[in-house]
């Protein structure tokens, strides 16, 4: 008995140093909030379970989205998880999965900044870039597109991303008229 | 053997803090690999993955300085079950997922539940035999099973 009243504070403590750990983490988990099964790989683990799906927003192909983003013409919002994200993505996209972003306010603040912003996901059958796309959309950004073939269509396609192109784009990561 | 139980005991304690330090930076990442499980309800996974994080930094500590061995020892022997059982569940139903083992992106494979059961095997030593002799228990002889209680001081 004595050793399971031990354990149980041992429990109790724990998450009570949980609570305060997150408290001071830099990327907290919003307690009540809920965390779905994000993308991680292809197939239909995908898709967010109980949640209906979002309706189809408009598409852009993949060779466009590179000029675009070659051009700095376009912002790009990763509605991967964080580890996905964090494994590689666009450069200079904006990690915004579906649960929201730390700084929501700042996040669409800078894609505001461009004329197309382009939403890409992990698995072209997911629905998580939809979500992000129809968010954005009724935040008043004026175009919004799902990068066709995803994160798997950008990378064979050579787009920018840990390996490094549109420079342009660092060194002017939200200008509208950048070469 | 009380030597190589003190040294096992301290080293589990080691790794559940590395593993909670991985996690801490960024603990919403932490919850979407809980998600990904697929065991708990979404509704429940922040305070599942909080409670795992906080539950892995009090285990390290408690069983680094020895405190409440027998019990900490249940609690590890547990939670190492529980994630032994849900990586193996996730990889019989075919989900691929990052193990969320010490954060990063590190990908859950049969050789991840391997560790696991290796860590599991340690802590459930540590149960059944108790926590060693090393400085914690400041010179208290190490009881065998049946005594226990006695030795949690």
């Amino acid at each position: 008995m004595r050793l399971l009243v031990e354990a149980a504070i041992i429990v109790v403590a724990g998450a009570l140093v949980g609570v305060a750990a997150n408290a001071a983490s830099p990327r907290p988990v919003q307690l009540a909030s809920t965390v779905h099964a994000a993308a991680e790989s292809g197939g239909a683990m995908c898709a967010i379970s109980g949640a209906p799906a979002a309706a189809p927003a408009p598409r852009i192909g993949v060779e466009a989205a590179k000029a675009l983003c070659d051009a700095c013409r376009a912002g790009f919002a990763d509605a991967r998880g964080a580890s996905d994200f964090a494994a590689g993505h666009v450069t200079n996209a904006i990690h915004l999965p579906p649960a929201g972003h730390p700084d929501e306010r700042a996040a669409i603040a800078a894609l505001r900044a461009y004329p197309l912003v382009v939403v890409y996901d992990g698995d072209y059958r997911c629905a998580l870039a939809d979500e992000v796309a129809h968010r954005l959309l009724r935040e008043g950004l004026p175009d919004v597109r799902v990068l066709e073939g995803a994160w798997p269509a950008w990378v064979a396609a050579g787009g920018a991303g840990e390996s490094g192109f549109c420079p342009a784009c660092l060194a002017h990561p939200h200008a509208e008229g950048a070469p | 053997m009380t030597r190589a139980l003190a040294i096992m005991r301290v080293a589990l304690g080691a790794l559940f803090l590395y593993a909670a330090a991985t996690k801490l930076p960024d603990m919403g990442a932490f919850a979407e690999s809980v998600a990904n499980y697929r065991l708990v309800p979404s509704a429940l996974v922040p305070a599942t993955a909080v409670a795992t994080i906080g539950l892995e930094l009090a285990l390290g500590l408690f069983l680094v300085t020895g405190r409440l061995p027998r019990a900490t020892a249940l609690v590890a022997t547990t939670l190492l079950g529980v994630f032994t059982v849900g990586l193996a569940q996730a990889l019989v139903r075919g989900i691929d997922l990052r193990c969320g083992c010490f954060g990063g992106a590190e990908r859950a494979t049969w050789l991840t539940v391997l560790r696991d059961v290796a860590l599991l095997a340690a802590a459930a030593l540590l149960l059944a035999r108790g926590p060693g002799r090393l400085f914690p228990l400041r010179g208290r002889a190490p009881a065998p099973p049946e005594t226990a209680p006695a030795a949690d001081g």
